[in-house]
Formats: C-alpha cells, sequence, structure tokens
C-alpha cells in the first residue's frame, strides 16, 4: 500500500493498554474503559480506576456520539508535521457515555463550527496499523 | 490549625532584562540576578543554606549543571550550603518554589532560601526545536499526538470556550495585550515596550482561532532569583519585607482533555484557601499579577480570584480599569504577553513583581500605597493553579 510510506503525521505511541484501544479504532469501535468495581466511566485508558483503584476494568464501545466542548482552527504556527495540513479543526469532543476525546472536526465548513454542536465518529485509516477516530458534525447540522 | 500566614517573608529580589540577548551566558545570568537578590535583601551570602534552581527548558546540559549544585559553587557557598534541588513544575514552578522554600524556612530546616530561574529561550532554541517542544510536551503521546495539538491550539480552545461561555468579545481579549503593553512600557526589564491597541491586535492574522497572532506571547531570554527567610530574619535585615501570608492551589490533570470543563469552579478552592489563611479578601487587592502565557488566562484568573464576576472581567479590562492609574492594577510587568516568555521564568517573573511592588522599588509603575498584591501561576497545559498572597505588613 503507497499510502502506508506517505502518512508523514505522528502516530499513535503504542503501548500494552493503548494497543487494546488503536485495535478497536482498526475494526471502527471507539472503545473506552468502565470499572466493573464502582461504574467508574475511564478515559485515557488507565491500569487502574481512577475512583476506586480497582483493577478490575472493562472495554466498551462507545456509540460514537457527543458535543464539541471546544475547538481552534489552526492557520499557522502549527506542528511541524502539521503545517502542509493547515487549516485543520482540532477539538476536545464529550462523549454521550461521559468521557472525553481530543480529535480533528473534518467533512465540515471550519466556519461553521460551534461549541456544544452534536458531532458523530468517523474513521479514516492512516496506515496498515493505525485507523484515527476522527469527528463530524451529526446529519441535519 | 497553625497556618505559614506571616511567618515568613521575601527578602530580596533579582532580575535581568528579559528580551533577546545572544552574548549574555546562561550563568552570568543566573549569578547576577542571585548577587542582585542578595545585595536586595542586606543578606549576608552565607546566610543562604538552601538553593532552588527553576528548571531550565532551552538547553538540557545547562539545567543538568544547574541541578549539580552550580549555583552553590559560583556564589561560594560550599561551606554554609545543605541543599541544592531543582524545583520544576513549568508555568506553576514560582508558586511550588515559594510553597517549599517557606515550609523549610518556617520549621527551621533552613534559614535562609535563595530560588533562581534562568533560561535562554529566545537566542538558546531554534524556532522549529521550540514548536516542537510547544507540541511534544503535556500532551499524551498514546491518544492526543495525532490530532496536531500546541501551546497554541491550547490557546484557541481556552480562548473559544471562555468566549463561548461569557459572551466576552475579541475586542476585550484583545484589550489585555493593550493594558500589559502599557505596563511594559513603564518596566526596564520588559521585552516589548511598544504600545499596541486593542484594535491592532484584532486586526493582525488569525493563527489558531479565535487567537491572533498578536495576542501570542514571545519566547525570550531572562533570569530573576529571590531569596525566602523567616519573619524574625526578615525584620532583622530589611525595612521592606514581602510577607507572605496565604497560598493555595489546586493540581487536577496532565492532558487538556482531562482538564476539568468547568476550571474555574475546579481551582477556586486555590482561591478561598488562599484568601482565607491571609485573612483578607478580593476587595482588599491592591494589585493583581496574574500569570497569562495568553490573555484569556488572565481574565480566567481574575474571575477565580473573584476579582471580576464571573463574564465580567473582558469588559473590566476594556475599560482601562487593569491599565496604568486603573483602579486594578493587573500584571504590572506586562507578564509574559509583553515582558516575554523565558520558559518556566514567566511566574517567577510574575512572583518577583508581587514582591517588588510591595516593597515599594517598582520605579515608574509603581502602585501607590499597596498594602496586599495577590499572584498566580499555571504550569503545563493548565494543570494546576495557585494563588499567593503577599503584603506589607503581617
Amino acid at each position: 500500500m503507497t499510502q502506508t510510506n506517505e502518512y508523514t503525521k505522528p502516530l499513535p505511541l503504542i503501548t500494552g493498554l493503548s494497543k487494546i484501544f488503536w485495535d478497536g479504532c482498526k475494526e471502527n469501535k471507539l472503545l473506552y474503559q468502565e470499572c466493573k468495581d464502582c461504574g467508574e466511566v475511564i478515559f485515557f485508558p488507565k491500569m487502574f480506576c481512577t475512583n476506586c483503584m480497582s483493577q478490575n476494568l472493562g472495554w466498551k464501545e462507545s456509540k460514537g456520539k457527543g458535543k464539541i466542548h471546544t475547538f481552534t482552527v489552526t492557520y499557522d504556527m502549527a506542528p511541524p508535521e502539521f503545517m502542509p495540513h493547515v487549516p485543520y479543526a482540532l477539538a476536545i469532543i464529550a462523549l454521550d457515555e461521559g468521557f472525553r476525546f481530543m480529535s480533528n472536526i473534518v467533512e465540515c465548513d471550519f466556519d461553521k463550527i460551534s461549541c456544544d454542536m452534536p458531532v458523530e465518529v468517523v474513521f479514516e485509516r492512516a496506515t496498515d496499523e493505525i485507523t484515527l477516530p476522527k469527528f463530524r458534525p451529526t446529519n441535519g447540522n | 490549625m497553625s497556618t505559614i500566614r506571616g511567618k515568613a517573608a521575601i527578602v530580596g529580589i533579582g532580575e535581568v532584562p528579559t528580551g533577546m540577548y545572544p552574548d549574555r551566558s546562561f550563568i552570568d545570568a543566573a549569578i547576577s540576578v542571585s548577587a542582585d537578590a542578595i545585595k536586595d535583601a542586606g543578606i549576608n551570602k552565607n546566610d543562604i543554606d538552601t538553593v532552588i534552581p527553576i528548571g531550565v527548558v532551552a538547553n538540557s546540559l545547562d539545567n543538568a549543571n544547574m541541578v549539580c549544585s552550580w549555583v552553590v559553587e559560583e556564589l561560594g557557598l560550599g561551606s554554609v550550603a545543605k541543599s541544592n534541588f531543582q524545583l520544576m513544575s513549568g508555568g506553576s514552578s514560582s508558586a511550588n518554589a515559594l510553597k517549599v522554600a517557606t515550609a523549610l524556612v518556617t520549621t527551621g530546616l533552613s534559614k535562609a532560601v535563595l530560588v533562581v530561574h534562568s533560561d535562554r529561550m529566545g537566542t538558546g532554541l531554534d524556532l522549529n526545536a521550540a514548536i516542537t517542544m510547544f507540541a511534544k510536551a503535556s500532551i499524551s503521546q498514546e491518544y492526543e499526538a495525532p490530532f496536531g495539538f500546541s501551546q497554541l491550539a491550547l490557546a484557541g480552545m481556552l480562548q473559544q470556550r471562555y468566549m463561548y461561555d461569557t459572551g466576552t468579545t475579541e475586542r476585550q481579549i484583545a484589550s489585555v495585550v493593550e493594558s500589559l503593553r502599557k505596563w511594559a512600557m513603564l518596566n526596564p526589564n520588559a521585552m516589548m515596550k511598544k504600545e499596541r491597541s486593542a484594535d491592532e491586535v484584532v486586526d493582525s492574522p488569525m493563527l489558531s482561532s479565535p487567537v491572533r497572532k498578536r495576542m501570542m506571547n514571545i519566547l525570550a531570554d531572562g533570569a530573576a532569583a529571590f531569596i525566602v527567610t523567616t519573619k524574625e530574619r526578615a525584620d532583622d535585615m530589611t525595612d521592606t519585607p514581602a510577607y507572605i501570608l496565604g497560598m493555595g492551589s489546586r493540581c487536577t490533570n496532565f492532558t487538556v482533555t482531562a482538564q476539568p470543563t468547568n476550571i474555574i469552579k475546579a481551582w477556586g478552592p486555590a482561591a478561598k484557601e488562599a484568601y482565607e489563611m491571609a485573612s483578607v479578601g478580593p476587595k482588599d487587592i491592591g494589585v493583581a499579577e496574574l500569570y497569562d502565557a495568553f490573555p484569556t488566562f488572565i481574565l480566567i484568573s481574575m474571575e477565580i480570584l473573584d476579582l471580576c464576576k464571573r463574564g465580567e472581567a473582558g469588559k473590566f479590562v476594556e475599560d482601562g480599569h487593569t491599565s496604568p492609574g486603573g483602579k486594578l492594577p493587573v500584571s504590572t510587568n506586562g507578564a509574559m504577553m509583553a515582558q516575554g516568555h523565558t520558559g518556566a521564568g514567566g511566574g517567577v517573573a510574575i512572583l518577583v513583581e508581587a514582591a517588588r511592588q510591595i516593597m515599594g522599588k517598582a520605579g515608574e509603575r509603581q502602585v501607590k500605597d499597596v498594602k496586599y498584591v495577590v499572584e498566580t501561576a499555571s504550569g503545563g497545559v493548565g494543570m494546576d493553579f495557585h494563588v499567593g498572597i503577599l503584603g506589607r505588613e503581617v
């Protein structure tokens, strides 16, 4: 696949824990953790529950819907690997399940993005190994 | 509960001009500000038994050498010093150093503590390295790195949500820059000493919405130092101690994704604790030396400190109340937006300025009859918030 060699932006660091999340993305699943002892929703993925320190954590699949907590459209002074790709929209998304995720907002007019706008996940293949969850405005918005 | 209220003081301060100084060596700057602080305090240098160098960002070897007691040797403290250790929490290093120094002297573990910062972010760090650093530190490599986050994007996201929540206008945020520049024009150690109107800021190119070019700080070389000792020693050695009356802090997160949604609520207790410890309230504050990095953070800090009601800080600044001659001077050194961004030194500079105003040594920008100054600091992507209150009397 030629595209594999062409991807020049940073890829996520794969660790024992993050591999589970990124393997999920490869199957177009946005995974998060939930503590089986106290019910705490946990993200970014952790070894211990941030509420009760339990290690009895399970993975759940998010429906991938949420709202934009905040965002910025970067036009200049981006990190070097992102300079060829300006402008791009970066956002923190509050997922309906109660966790937050940083990603890009795609498939929309950047001037129409606003805080609290409903968005949904869309998976973009970066390399053979990595698929990135990005977000677009939910249909009808 | 016993508190540290009034039991320690900043007795001496030193600072070199902030800006582009390629011929000023790292260590010369560090030692000259230390010597200035010693002279200013009127302390016998051999009474300094603890040296706390603040982390150096631009050069890892300078940083390592500061860790390894460089300042102790240069100042000839080898026969009296008990400890040299680095303190580093990014932008909040000033506040954490003040906390540690205060604890050391009030418990009797140290007689006097020298806190010193030097860095060469202006001429010791190239632009690409700077961008890389400000785009890689304090972010999750596993989950955030692929999406193009940077400290500039952080400023954009913070300002975006603040404007959405409060209705604050772009011009009001730009007014913060105007106010800081007016102060910097009175500060011989500031880098940006040219007037800058809010309109000029609003007319500058968009970098990362809604942050425009002239809402950015500029990296600079700089150094500053301060000395902390007990009230008793302070009263013996100087007529102008800046008593440490209260401090409060909260440390909430590593990544911006995990930052509390409502930072005013999450960090509010830091302000409440500091006010309560100092037995003063927002109305008693004569000068607010607020940490910036970017202008919106000053507005948010004013609201956390209850100096303005929620959403009213922007209008307050636009109306001129924080500028020279205003009813609540804010960040009278010009803060990082106008004095310059020296790595972990922005907080040190603002703390030194707070002490300077209490000591009555702020020259042309001295605010009259200052009894209490509140000062703040924050590190990382907004990982913590620290509030300190200094006073002229206990």
